[in-house]
């Protein structure tokens, strides 16, 4: 049992910030990707066992986060996206900066595109070996090339209207 | 007009923060199931108390009366039974542990479910019955000594007692419990419908 703590202990000081910024990216609040985080990593606790070190343990853990994030929002009745993204920007009026501003379009951006969009283009921006993205969300390669092409282009899309109201 | 590499570098720029450590999260998980397992502890304790109560009158009251003898015969094998009944159910959550085998916890949660709601409706009203029979019966001699408006009194406080339990506690009690355990069932079953094996 102690074994396994340390090893769980060791996986999460190594992954938690990246899985928090993918559920950060997912939902847009940090409470929510807080509750994600949690949740993703209660997971990887009960299914440490289950690991059989066929892919990069980083992997499954992103894929455990993926398919917690797609369904929380979907199993909970939360708030639609657009409010809690709406939410956020306005939290952040007080702390006002050019940065800020650019960080709060950013997330409303990724909050207008679709549920696995939106995922892809987390890992995407987290800089994640395309092979891995294809592994964790289940597409091929060179479709998953083609994809991630449309999708940056239409964040950029959404990025730049958002920052011209 | 900006391109994909300037929102790659704002997204670099947001720095998060991951305010939970490891064991704080564990902690929360098992401080929920706890609860229910506290809860039926507790329900369980004040059991063995009443069985406790009713024995120590048995032991040292000298009754002469057998409908005394049969009347406390009668709650008291009703209160053991149930108390059984409510230590298999506590068994049932107590031999797992959800973050070490959570299809199998799962599993007796439900188990446990259906054993409170038998508990609140067939068996509640067996054991209902059964401790009416044994009061009246153990009334006949212990009120015998009594003025007749203090007997009365305390039939009508005794009965209504029981039909208060009946009609608004049992039914406020069941809600919510099956409330809290159809939604820890919820959260489990959608942890674990990720990991077919």
């Amino acid at each position: 049992m102690e074994q396994k703590d340390q090893l769980f202990k060791q996986i999460f000081d190594t992954n938690s910030k990246k899985i928090f910024h993918l559920c950060y990216g997912y939902t847009g609040d940090a409470d929510s990707a807080n509750d994600l985080l949690q949740e993703t990593f209660l997971k990887v606790w009960q299914n440490l066992d289950k690991f059989r070190n066929k892919s990069l343990i980083s992997t499954w853990i992103y894929r455990i986060a993926v398919n917690t994030c797609l369904t929380y929002l979907r199993s909970e009745k939360r708030q639609a996206k657009d409010e809690l993204t709406d939410n956020i920007i306005e939290n952040r009026v007080e702390e006002y900066s050019e940065k800020n501003e650019q960080v709060a379009l950013l997330y409303k951006s990724i909050s207008k595109l679709d549920e696995n969009d939106r995922l892809i283009i987390t890992m995407v921006l987290d800089e994640l070996p395309y092979s891995e993205i294809a592994e964790i969300s289940g597409i091929s390669e060179g479709n998953l090339r083609v994809k991630i092409h449309r999708i940056k282009q239409r964040l950029t899309e959404l990025y730049n209207q958002h920052a011209r109201i | 007009m900006q391109e994909f590499e300037h929102l790659q570098s704002i997204w670099d720029t947001h720095k998060v923060e991951v305010k939970i450590s490891s064991d704080e999260m564990l902690k929360q998980v098992k401080k929920e199931v706890n609860g229910i397992k506290r809860k039926s502890l507790l329900n369980l304790a004040g059991m063995v108390l009443s069985f406790l109560a009713v024995a120590s009158i048995w032991i040292f009251y000298d009754f002469q009366s057998w409908t005394t003898h049969a009347g406390l015969t009668v709650i008291i094998t009703a209160i053991g039974v149930y108390t059984f009944i409510l230590y298999q159910g506590h068994r049932l959550i107590s031999n797992n542990d959800f973050t070490v085998h959570p299809k199998a916890f799962l599993d007796n949660l439900k188990l446990y479910q259906i054993s409170r709601f038998s508990l609140y409706n067939k068996l509640y009203w067996i054991y209902t019955f059964a401790l009416s029979l044994g009061t009246t019966l153990y009334f006949f001699e212990v009120l015998d000594r009594l003025e007749v408006w203090v007997q009365y009194a305390v039939v009508i406080f005794s009965f209504a007692w029981m039909v208060f339990c009946s009609a608004l506690v049992r039914k406020v009690a069941m809600k919510r419990e099956r409330e809290r355990i159809a939604l820890l069932i919820e959260k489990f079953e959608r942890l674990s419908t990720q990991f077919k094996d």
